[in-house]
C-alpha cells in the first residue's frame, strides 16, 4: 500500500457517498468516469513524497486536518477583485463559488453564434453528449492522483466551448472564489475548455478566497485545442494564507495550436500549479511562465509537464519567484521528447530570487529526449540580490527598501513583460509591486 | 570647517588591511587628485568613502561637512551630498533609466526638504542636464547602462551627478576605457560642475585625466597612505618617472 493510502479514505468515502446523488449519475460514461476517478485515487491515495511529481510538497496538512466536501455555493455579492484593470475589462464573466457556478453574478450576454459557456454541471444534465468526447479525455488519471479524485466529484465548474473559426470578441473572465465559512472546507472545481479548429480565446482566472475558516480547493481543467486553435490563459492565484489550492491543468494541443499561459501565484498556504500539455499535433507552440511570491512559511509549486509527441513543436518556459521569511518555492518541469518529435525546440528556465536565509527553492528542470534531431535546454539559477546592483542604487541616495523592491520588481519584469496582453500584464505588475511594499521593509520587520 | 577631513584611515578588505592611516582634507571648491600604483588602495579609499558593504573601517575617522561619515548608510550619505562615479557602472536590467535617475534625484531632493518632482516636470529637468553631455533620450529609456558603450556609461555616471549636485564627488579612475573624444566630453561636464561648494576628489592612476580636469592638489598614495602630495605639477612628474622610488619607500 503506497504511504499515502491511510490519508485517502475519508475523502474518498465523502466521493462515494456522494456519487449517486449527483447530476448526470444514471449516464454511464459519467458514472464510469467517477468510478475511474475515485478507483484512481483509492488505488494511489494523497500524493506523498515518493511521488516523483510531489517530491517537494506535502500535503500532511490535508490529511491532518479533515475538510469536508461542501457543496453549498453561499449567496456572497461579487467582492472586489484585487486587480483593477482587468476588473475594469470588458469581458464574458464565469463565477463560481465552492466550485458552483452562480449564474446570478455571470455576465454572459452578446455571446457570438457557435460560442457555449455554461456550468458543467447544467451541460451534464441538458446536453451530457456534447461533454462526452472530452470530459475526462484529456487529463491522465494515473499521473494526477488528486486529478483523480477531483474526477470522483465530478460536478460543476466552468464548461466552454468556442466553435470552429471564432475569434472570441472578448476574453473570457473565471472568478473563483472559496468562502470556507467557519468550518474547514473541501471544494473540487472542474472546468472544461474546448476551442475548435482555428478558434481563438483568451481566458483569465482569478482565484480569491472570501474571509472565514481554511479551505482546500482542488481545481481541475481540461483544455482542447483542436487544430490552429490560439488559447491565452492568464492565472492569478491569490487565495488566503490559511488555504491549499491546488490546481491541474492538461492540455491537449493539435497541429499549429498555440497555448499560451502565465501563472501569478502569491497566495494558499499551499498553492500549486500543475499543468500538463500533450503537444499531440505537429507545428504547436506552448508558452507556460509563471512568476510567484511568497513569504512567512507559504509553499509555491509550479510543475510541469510538456509531452513533445508530435514533431516540429517549440515549448518555452519561463517561472520566476521572489522567496521572503520560511518560504519554499519548487519549479519541477519536464519536457519529454517522443522518438517521433523530431525539430522539437524546447526550453525551460527556473529562476529564484531568495530574500531571506530560511527560505528555500527546490528546482529540477528535466529533458527526457528520444529523439536525435531536437534543439532543447533548461537551467536553473537561484540566489540572493546581486550586492553590485544594490550598492549601485544606494550610492544614488535610494534608500535600502527602495532599492530592493525596484531591483526585485526588475527581476520580475522581465517575464511579466512577455505577457501578451496590456492589462493583464499591468494588473501582475501592480500586484508585484503591492506585494513588495507590504513584505520588504526592514523597519516592519525589526518590529 | 573643510568639507571632508579623512583623519588617519585605516581600512581593511577581508582582514587584509589596505589603508594605513590615510589623511586627506578638501575644502570646497577644491579639486584634489590622488594617484598611484594598481594595489595602492585607490578605489577602497573610494568604496570606503561611498559607504560600501565589506570595507571595513578599523581606525582613523571621516568628517563630511563637520559630521560623521562613517556612521552613515550607504544611501544616507548620497543624499547628504557624496556622490562616487563608479570605474564600472553596473548594468541594471529591467530598471529604465529615467525611472532610476527619478527615484534618485527624488530621494535627494526629499532629503533636503524640497518637493519630489513629477514624471512630466523631471523628464524637462533631465533633459536640460542631459543635452550638454549627449545622452539622449533613448539611453534614458533603456534599462540603466544595458548594452551601453564604456563612454556613454560614463557620460551616464556625469549626468547622475549634475542630476544629484552633490557636495562632494569621488571620480573613481573615470578615464579607464574612453577613447580621447570621450575623455573631453566627460571631462567638459565634470569641469561644468566645479563651484565654490563642491571638492571634487579623482582617482587617477594615469596623468592624463588631468589634462582636462586640472587639479589643485595632487595627492600620491602608496600602501594605503598619502606618501606625496604637491600641485598640479606633481602629475606631471609622476608620469615622467613613475610610482617606483614610492613602492620602494613605504616598503
Amino acid at each position: 500500500m503506497p504511504d499515502g493510502s491511510g490519508y485517502m479514505q475519508p475523502y474518498l468515502d465523502q466521493a462515494l457517498d456522494n456519487a449517486s446523488s449527483l447530476t448526470g449519475a444514471g449516464v454511464d460514461w459519467i458514472d464510469a468516469l467517477r468510478r475511474a476517478g475515485a478507483d484512481a485515487y483509492g488505488a494511489h491515495g494523497l500524493p506523498h513524497r515518493a511521488d516523483e511529481y510531489w517530491r517537494y510538497t506535502s500535503l500532511n496538512a490535508l490529511a491532518n486536518e479533515d475538510f469536508q466536501l461542501t457543496s453549498d455555493a453561499p449567496a456572497i455579492g461579487l467582492p472586489s477583485l484585487p486587480h483593477k484593470l482587468v476588473s475594469e475589462l470588458s469581458t464574458y464573466r464565469v463565477v463560481v463559488v465552492n466550485g458552483r457556478l452562480r449564474p446570478d453574478l455571470c455576465a454572459l450576454g452578446g455571446l457570438p453564434d457557435d460560442v457555449l459557456i455554461s456550468g458543467l454541471e447544467h451541460l451534464m444534465a441538458a446536453a451530457p453528449e456534447r461533454l462526452e468526447p472530452y470530459l475526462g479525455k484529456i487529463v491522465r488519471l494515473q499521473d494526477m492522483p488528486m486529478a483523480a479524485l477531483n474526477t470522483a466529484f465530478l460536478r460543476d465548474g466552468l464548461a466552454m466551448f468556442i466553435g470552429a473559426g471564432v475569434a472570441l470578441d472578448k476574453p473570457v473572465h473565471l472568478i473563483s472564489i472559496t468562502a470556507p465559512g467557519d468550518g474547514r472546507m473541501m471544494v473540487q472545481p472542474r472546468h472544461l475548455v474546448v476551442m475548435g479548429k482555428n478558434a481563438e480565446a483568451t481566458l483569465i482566472e482569478t482565484h480569491i478566497t472570501a474571509e472565514g475558516g481554511s479551505s482546500f480547493n482542488n481545481i481541475v481543467s481540461e483544455l482542447h485545442l483542436d487544430d490552429d486553435a490560439k488559447l491565452n490563459h492568464f492565472v492569478f492565484q491569490e487565495e488566503s494564507k490559511t488555504s491549499v489550492h491546488l490546481s491541474g491543468s492538461a492540455v491537449s494541443m493539435g497541429a499549429r495550436t498555440t497555448y499560451d499561459s502565465f501563472v501569478l501565484q502569491s497566495g494558499g498556504a499551499i498553492g500549486r500549479s500543475e499543468i500538463r500539455a500533450y503537444m499531440n499535433g505537429r507545428g504547436g507552440d506552448c508558452r507556460l511562465d509563471g512568476v510567484y511570491l511568497a513569504t512567512d512559511k507559504q509553499i509555491v509549486d509550479n510543475t510541469t509537464f510538456v509531452d513533445h509527441v508530435a514533431p516540429e513543436c517549440r515549448s518555452r518556459q519561463v517561472y520566476k519567484g521572489v522567496l521572503d521569511g520560511e518560504a519554499r518555492g519548487v519549479f519541477q518541469g519536464k519536457v519529454h521528447v517522443l522518438r517521433d518529435a523530431q525539430k522539437t525546440d524546447g526550453h525551460q528556465l527556473s529562476r529564484a530570487l531568495l530574500l531571506s536565509p530560511r527560505a528555500e527553492i527546490d528546482a529540477r528542470p528535466e529533458l527526457e529526449i528520444y529523439a536525435d534531431d531536437v534543439k532543447c535546454s533548461h537551467g536553473a539559477t537561484a540566489g540572493e540580490l546581486d550586492d553590485d546592483l544594490l550598492f549601485y542604487l544606494l550610492s544614488r541616495g535610494i534608500g535600502r527598501d527602495d532599492a530592493r523592491r525596484m531591483l526585485i520588481e526588475a527581476f520580475l519584469s522581465e517575464a511579466i513583460e512577455e505577457i501578451p496582453h496590456e492589462q493583464v500584464a499591468e494588473d501582475f505588475t501592480t500586484h508585484v509591486r503591492q506585494w513588495l511594499a507590504r513584505n520588504v521593509d526592514a523597519a516592519r520587520k525589526e518590529m | 570647517m573643510a568639507l571632508l577631513e579623512i583623519k588617519n584611515l585605516h581600512a581593511t578588505v577581508d582582514d587584509k588591511p589596505i589603508l594605513n592611516g590615510l589623511d586627506l582634507t578638501i575644502g570646497g571648491g577644491e579639486v584634489h587628485a590622488i594617484m598611484g600604483p594598481n594595489g595602492s588602495g585607490k578605489s577602497t579609499l573610494s568604496y570606503v568613502l561611498s559607504g560600501r558593504d565589506g570595507y571595513e573601517v578599523t581606525e582613523g575617522e571621516v568628517l563630511f561637512d563637520g559630521k560623521d561619515l562613517l556612521e552613515m548608510e550607504a544611501d544616507e550619505r548620497a543624499r547628504e551630498g557624496v556622490f562616487l562615479a563608479f570605474q564600472y557602472p553596473v548594468e541594471i536590467p529591467g530598471v529604465t533609466g529615467i525611472t532610476f535617475l527619478r527615484t534618485a534625484v527624488n530621494a535627494v531632493r526629499e532629503h533636503k526638504g524640497e518637493s519630489p518632482f513629477d514624471a512630466m516636470d523631471f523628464v524637462k529637468f533631465i533633459r536640460d542636464k542631459a543635452s550638454g553631455l549627449n545622452v539622449s533620450d533613448d539611453m534614458l529609456k533603456r534599462a540603466v547602462n544595458a548594452g551601453f558603450s564604456g563612454g556613454e556609461k560614463k557620460r551616464m555616471e556625469i549626468l547622475q551627478m549634475a542630476a544629484l549636485d552633490p557636495k562632494l564627488a569621488i571620480l573613481d579612475e573615470t578615464d579607464s576605457g574612453l577613447d580621447i573624444d570621450a575623455l573631453k566630453v566627460v571631462a567638459d561636464g565634470v569641469n561644468a560642475m566645479r563651484s565654490e561648494e563642491r571638492g571634487l576628489l579623482v582617482i587617477t592612476h594615469y596623468q592624463r585625466l588631468l589634462d582636462y580636469i586640472v587639479p589643485d592638489h595632487v595627492h600620491v598614495l602608496a600602501k594605503g597612505r598619502i606618501v606625496k602630495s604637491g600641485g598640479k605639477e606633481l602629475a606631471h612628474e609622476l608620469e615622467k618617472s613613475g610610482y617606483a622610488e614610492f613602492l620602494e619607500d613605504a616598503a
